[in-house]
């Protein structure tokens, strides 16, 4: 259930009641109108009773008054008698009004208006007459007729009032009859609101309440998959080989794992909260000098950041650990940057290696070397031994002269490649500008034979003059190996070309700067490399050659680059019509060069 | 001498250590034919009745134990002397061939390795 549902739930049980509420007040509204009509007949009946006895009252003062006047003959006895006769066609009028449409009453007002006015015409007018006329009018006769039409008079006044109250009994027994209907109208109406509210209001939170259980129980799994998920976040950060630390946005420590601890010297309790540099503390192997704390650049650059070589780690205890490290952000739904994750691994024994392979490398390089040397020496050390023989067992004037002139000759080559070799080993502590024309025909000149021995042959366009800062014996490594790449590649009756274009300070056309320099390109025309070789080819032990390569002078390569500040980049093309493999050098004229 | 003298074939790409060996060898008394190369050499040996051959092991396109291999497929009894410009050479060439030495070692080293060579052919 939702928050909307609960709320339609909480609506209802609200306007339920309401609306039964008024349907009751609506039902007794229209009983209690019901019982009202009744009150009104019941006072109807009460006025036609008062107005029947007020006429009555006229009648008996009228009858009274005639009585004294007859007896006294003054006209004052007669005043209540003139004044009732002038009143009573008004309250007959009332009278009848009162009376409504009841036929019953109706007639008997009739009746008595004709009583009362036989009586006043045939004996009250009559006794006043006579009286005025001064005559007698004790006659019983007359008296007696007076009597009975007043007594008919009476007659009828009984009548009216008994009918009235007849009525109005009647109607107060249908009053109570009314009351008590709407008594129990509403203790049923009462009752059954009451079992209705009551039911729904049960049913609606039943429901509420299968959801909140509901709610509980996923609440409920929810914290165990979260509990179980965490644990095995926690296993995996203790299981895997790297020190991993999480700090939260502020850049404080939160989690460490044990290999983290192991290498920093700090316990997970120890550190936590802590500021990570307290904890991370990293400098630079060669300058010593504090590098910039993995929490400020990831947040800096808001990206997975690799951070730089040659990465020294001080461990709580002083002593000092080789370390390649990378940080990343974690992110929230909305984006934003809620922590950091920082992986470290010691490198001490890698980069020890890697050193180690890269004398290996050399080594192997020089021995390729030397064995090139030692033949390029012995061959005209051979003939320069046979040709002093020749001389000392006995040659003439003109013949010495010819083998001492071949004998020079040939000593000028070894002395050309003696010399040659002295530049190859002369190391230097700082770059020196190198002037690459010379460097790579002195490198040709070394390769010469092993270049004919592949029956290749070898293009070049080299301008003069264009030096770049190196350190010499590093760079010529980098070409020889190169260029017998380029060689081998090649292959019998194949060629390569090297070359060198000048690159002057400017703006590239995707807004870079460029380097003034110097590109080196090696090109050969041989079957060229797959794409899926070419990923592997600047990796440690990868050699195309089999044996006969080491699998590193392309690697060794790209590290003496990368340390000059160059850029090695190869493009190869293995198609029928474009075959080939391209290996380009760039290298600076003033390089920043990197500690190595 | 009565017999005629021995006819040997020199093989190498060097051009003036060649030519320097020739003068040498014939002034020994031998004479000789050259090639500068392998399949030159192997030819000329197949079709001169050559006694003995001095040949250089570096050579592009086919090195002298490609040429060794060769020359025993077709004229096995002719000694071959092997010169080399390196210290040490693989064994499976070495044993291909019935001497062989580094270059630089002299002539007379050239000269007495030849005749040695050549000893049991005079001798029979």
């Amino acid at each position: 259930m939702n928050l909307r549902q609960f709320n339609s739930v909480l609506r209802q049980v609200f306007l339920l009641p309401v609306v039964a509420l008024l349907v009751t007040a609506g039902a007794l509204y229209w009983q209690i109108r019901g019982a009202n009509a009744t009150v009104n007949l019941i006072q109807q009946s009460d006025a036609r009773i008062s107005q029947t006895i007020l006429v009555a009252k006229l009648m008996v003062d009228q009858e009274s008054s005639l009585r004294g006047y007859e007896t006294t003959g003054d006209p004052r006895f007669l005043q209540p008698y003139l004044e009732a006769e002038t009143h009573l066609p008004i309250e007959f009028a009332r009278l009848e009004n009162v009376a409504g449409e009841d036929p019953e009453q109706r007639r008997l007002i009739a009746d008595l208006k004709n009583q009362h006015q036989t009586w006043t015409d045939a004996f009250a007018l009559l006794v006043v007459s006579q009286v005025k006329a001064g005559g007698e009018t004790h006659d019983v006769d007359l008296n007696l007729g007076g009597k009975a039409m007043m007594d008919h008079v009476r007659q009828d006044l009984d009548a009216i009032i008994l009918s009235a109250e007849t009525n109005r009994i009647t109607r107060i027994a249908r009053w109570h009859q009314q009351l008590h209907a709407m008594l129990a109208a509403l203790m049923v109406v009462a009752l059954g609101v009451g079992i209705l509210i009551g039911l729904f209001t049960l049913n609606r939170f039943h429901t509420v309440s299968a959801a909140y259980q509901d709610s509980l129980e996923v609440l409920g799994r929810r914290a165990d998959e979260l509990f179980q998920s965490e644990q095995r976040m926690r296993t995996t950060l203790d299981s895997i080989g790297d020190g991993v630390i999480t700090c939260d946005a502020a850049g404080c420590v939160q989690i460490m794992n044990p290999v983290a601890q192991d290498l920093t010297g700090w316990t997970q309790t120890e550190a936590h909260g802590k500021p990570l540099e307290e904890v991370f503390r990293i400098v630079d192997q060669a300058t010593r000098a504090s590098i910039e704390n993995p929490v400020a650049k990831v947040k800096r650059l808001d990206r997975v950041v690799g951070l730089s070589n040659h990465t020294v780690l001080l461990r709580k205890d002083g002593r000092e650990l080789d370390i390649s490290d990378r940080g990343a952000p974690i992110r929230d739904q909305f984006g934003e940057t809620t922590g950091i994750v920082l992986v470290f691994r010691d490198v001490t024994i890698e980069r020890k290696t890697q050193e180690a392979l890269i004398a290996n490398e050399k080594l192997a390089v020089a021995g390729r070397l030397a064995a090139t040397i030692a033949h390029e020496i012995h061959n005209p050390l051979d003939s320069v031994s046979n040709l002093l023989y020749l001389m000392r067992n006995g040659a003439t004037e003109e013949e010495s002269g010819q083998f001492m002139a071949m004998a020079e000759q040939e000593l000028a080559r070894v002395t050309q490649i003696s010399r040659a070799m002295l530049g190859l080993y002369r190391e230097s502590k700082t770059p020196v500008q190198v002037d690459l024309k010379e460097m790579l025909e002195e490198i040709l000149l070394l390769m010469e034979r092993r270049i004919t021995d592949l029956a290749v042959t070898v293009s070049t366009d080299l301008p003069a003059n264009v030096s770049v800062g190196a350190f010499p014996a590093e760079l010529r490594q980098v070409f020889t190996n190169l260029i017998a790449n380029a060689a081998e590649a090649a292959g019998p009756n194949g060629s390569i070309h090297l070359c060198i274009k000048p690159q002057p300070r400017g703006v590239d056309p995707a807004g870079l700067a460029l380097q003034a320099g110097a590109w080196v390109i090696v090109s050969d025309n041989g079957v060229g490399v797959s794409e899926e070789v070419q990923s592997h080819l600047f990796q440690p032990f990868f050699t195309t050659k089999g044996e006969r390569g080491t699998g590193l002078g392309l690697w060794v390569s790209q590290g003496i680059v990368q340390k000059h500040g160059g850029i090695i980049k190869l493009s190869s093309d293995t198609s029928a019509d474009h075959h080939g493999t391209v290996v380009s050098v760039f290298l600076a004229t003033n390089p920043t060069i990197n500690a190595g | 001498m009565e017999k005629a003298p021995h006819l040997v074939l020199c093989i190498d790409d060097e051009l003036i250590g060649l030519q320097v060996r020739k003068l040498l060898l014939e002034r020994a008394g031998y004479r000789v034919a050259t090639a500068l190369n392998g399949p030159q050499g192997v030819e000329i040996f197949s079709t001169q009745p050559i006694e003995a051959v001095v040949l250089d092991y570096y050579m592009p396109g086919m090195d002298g134990g490609e040429v060794a291999t060769s020359m025993r497929r077709i004229k096995p009894q002719v000694p071959i002397l092997l010169l080399s410009a390196y210290v040490d050479l693989p064994a499976e060439v070495t044993s291909l061939v019935d001497l062989y030495m580094t270059k630089g070692e002299g002539a007379p080293c050239l000269l007495t390795k030849l005749s040695s060579l050549l000893q049991p052919v005079t001798a029979s």
